[in-house]
């Protein structure tokens, strides 16, 4: 068992070496909290997630950009498959599901990738379809999955044509399902118009726009 | 609905009006999509004051046009190219991947697009995915009613061994070079400007070539492997613009210049300066060393933090510049304060014209015209990134409307 000393010692350290994208260090430190009897819980919130939270925080102040924020998600994940596995149910727990993907005919990824990881850190269980998803796959997923948000994601002027489509496709099945897009075309006003739900205008804000979704689910009783 | 032209300064709509008078559209609250009380009503107010007016008459041919700005004169009004093979593709009733395959039909549909919009003819073509079929990858043609470009569906280099092994291409034969000569050749046959469509982005083809996302860890992690990768893509593009001046002469041949990827979206300023600047310069060099004609050098996206390193690099003479085409985010007034000796081009935001309401394009086209008239060593009207194919023609027609409303320069 760790002392209190040592417990800090630890989450310090993931803390840092989500900041800066020690992978290496993520990895023997999460190594350490199990071997060491630490909260695993406390170990992804305290540490990995909060060393997240920084990132996002340094990446909206233009300190950092995606090549180091890619490299953070690296480090990020490194601990995750460590200390995942350990939580206990309660703990494991997610705040809600999502269904992600980048729509048919786009293959951009990045930034889709980036708004997953964030659910991920956030407790979101997530579904991710990859890139050059067939509309009907998001459908699918959902319905599957009976995912409260679907996060869809276009880079291109041509594939963000089919947000509308999709999104009329997911409201016909299941008028209940939130809908959130992003993408760099995509603005509130094409939002709005599009009939999504919500608008990630980055990775940070798709995660609190999400929670919020959530929580007007939870109030309406749908979720 | 109270959408409708009326002419400047009479309160009225007036269903009579002159080609060359000056239009307005005056915008009411409700918008094209609002359900109508009375759709009859609606058709009869719109429909009749949106078929009279026109284009005030040109002075100059759109050569005569091209040729003033080129050479530092003022033109009879701001030229208006379309940034969008894609896009004249689908008007004309091609699909868009015939502008990648087709020569001929790459050539007809944007001549045929140019001469309907009234727009400064534009014949080239380039991708941006360029790099990773050169050297060895896979691409995908657009095919679905989604999809605008060439998708890259397997890099050409997959782990560091991939990237050790790899040499450059054999440049007459490389991924879709033949293709681009093609149009180059068909270009020469009708004598139109020579374009060279080699992408002239040596960051963006060597992420297309090694995938982005490894590109970008590389940068941080492994920085040698990225500038391995840079220098590629460096050296075929200029075996590449050697193959062209071979066969047209650099005195006849235009290229093309970008920086996707450097874009402050993806890319810290820092990076830039590290794996953007020192392959331009070697690229800007060649153009001024090698006499190429011209080049047009597209700044894609948010480059407000780069604009300091661009602005050292060469970027022709005052009597033979380059021409700058910047994207919507960047202000046309500090392009134009910051590069008063190049010819100034943009900066439309794309999407814009493809979900716009009229009403919204030609408001945004009138600021992109007036500020860009008083660019001082010229000006031209383009989109600030292609123009999406699926943009519905009347909006670009509109942006032919405002440059006809307020780009003449009298």
């Amino acid at each position: 068992m760790a002392t209190e000393a040592r417990k800090k010692e630890i989450l310090k350290g993931l803390y840092d070496g989500v900041v800066e994208f020690d992978e290496d260090k993520v990895v023997e430190l999460s190594n350490a909290v199990l071997a060491e009897d630490v909260d695993a819980y406390e170990a992804i919130m305290d540490g990995l997630a909060a060393g997240m939270e920084h990132v996002g925080d340094l990446y909206a102040n233009q300190e950092y950009f995606v090549p180091e924020v890619l490299m953070c998600s690296d480090a990020l994940y490194a601990g995750l498959d460590i200390l995942r596995p350990h939580l206990s149910g309660k703990e494991a727990d997610v705040r809600g599901q999502v269904v992600i993907g980048t729509v048919e005919g786009d293959v951009h990824d990045i930034g889709k990738n980036l708004v997953k990881m964030m659910f991920d850190v956030a407790g979101f269980e997530v579904h991710d379809l990859g890139r050059d998803v067939k509309l009907e796959k998001f459908v699918e997923e959902q319905m599957k999955t009976d995912s409260e948000i679907v996060a869809l994601s276009a880079l291109m002027t041509t594939s963000m044509l089919a947000m509308p489509k999709v999104i009329e496709m997911i409201k016909a099945r299941n008028p209940d399902a939130m809908i959130m897009v992003g993408g760099a075309p995509i603005s509130q006003e094409v939002a709005d118009n599009y009939g999504a739900d919500g608008y990630a205008q980055n990775a940070a804000n798709a995660v609190q726009e999400a929670i919020q979704m959530v929580s007007r689910l939870r109030e309406m009783g749908k979720a | 609905m109270t959408d409708q032209f009326s002419a400047r300064g009479s309160s009225a709509p007036s269903p009579v009006l002159l080609a060359g008078q000056v239009l307005e559209w005056s915008l009411g609250s409700e918008n094209l999509n609002s359900p109508a009380g009375s759709a009859d009503q609606e058709v009869r107010r719109m429909s009749l004051p949106r078929c009279v007016g026109g284009l005030r008459p040109d002075i100059m041919t759109s050569a005569e046009r091209m040729e003033a700005v080129m050479v530092g004169l003022r033109p009879d009004r701001v030229p208006f190219n379309l940034f969008g093979a894609g896009f004249s593709a689908r008007n004309v009733g091609y699909p868009v991947e015939v502008v990648y395959t087709d020569p001929q039909k790459c050539l007809r549909a944007q001549l045929w697009t140019g001469e309907q919009f009234g727009c400064e003819p534009t014949t080239g073509t380039g991708y941006a995915s360029y790099g990773a079929y050169e050297f060895g990858g896979e691409i995908r043609m657009p095919r679905s009613r989604w999809e605008s470009a060439p998708s890259i569906v397997r890099p050409a280099v997959e782990s560091e061994e991939d990237l050790e092994k790899l040499d450059l291409p054999d440049v007459k034969d490389a991924g879709m070079i033949p293709t681009l000569m093609g149009i180059s050749k068909l270009q020469e046959r009708l004598g139109l400007p020579i374009s060279c469509g080699i992408s002239g982005d040596p960051a963006t083809n060597a992420a297309n070539m090694v995938d982005v996302n490894r590109f970008c860890r590389w940068m941080v992690k492994k920085p040698e492997l990225a500038h391995r990768a840079l220098r590629l893509s460096t050296d075929h593009i200029i075996q590449a613009w050697d193959y062209w001046i071979e066969t047209f002469g650099a005195e006849r041949v235009s290229v093309g210049v970008y920086v996707t990827i450097g874009a402050n979206q993806i890319m810290s300023p820092k990076q830039f300066e590290e794996f953007v600047i020192p392959y331009q310069v070697e690229l800007h060099d060649r153009i001024r060393d090698t006499g190429i004609k011209g080049a047009m050098f597209h700044i894609c996206g948010e480059q407000n933090l780069n604009l300091p390193m661009i602005r050292e690099l060469y970027l022709g003479t005052r009597q033979t510049p380059f021409m700058l085409s910047f994207g919507h985010e960047v202000d046309l007034d500090r392009a134009i304060e910051m590069f008063p000796d190049s010819i100034i081009c943009g900066n439309v935001e794309p999407q814009i014209i493809q979900n716009g309401t009229p009403q919204r394009v030609y408001e945004v086209t009138r600021i992109a015209i007036e500020k860009g008239k008083s660019a001082p060593r010229g000006f031209i009207l383009m989109t600030g990134c292609d123009l999406p194919p699926m943009a519905p023609g009347y909006n670009v027609w509109t942006m032919r409307k405002a440059v006809s409303d307020f780009g003449f320069y009298d």
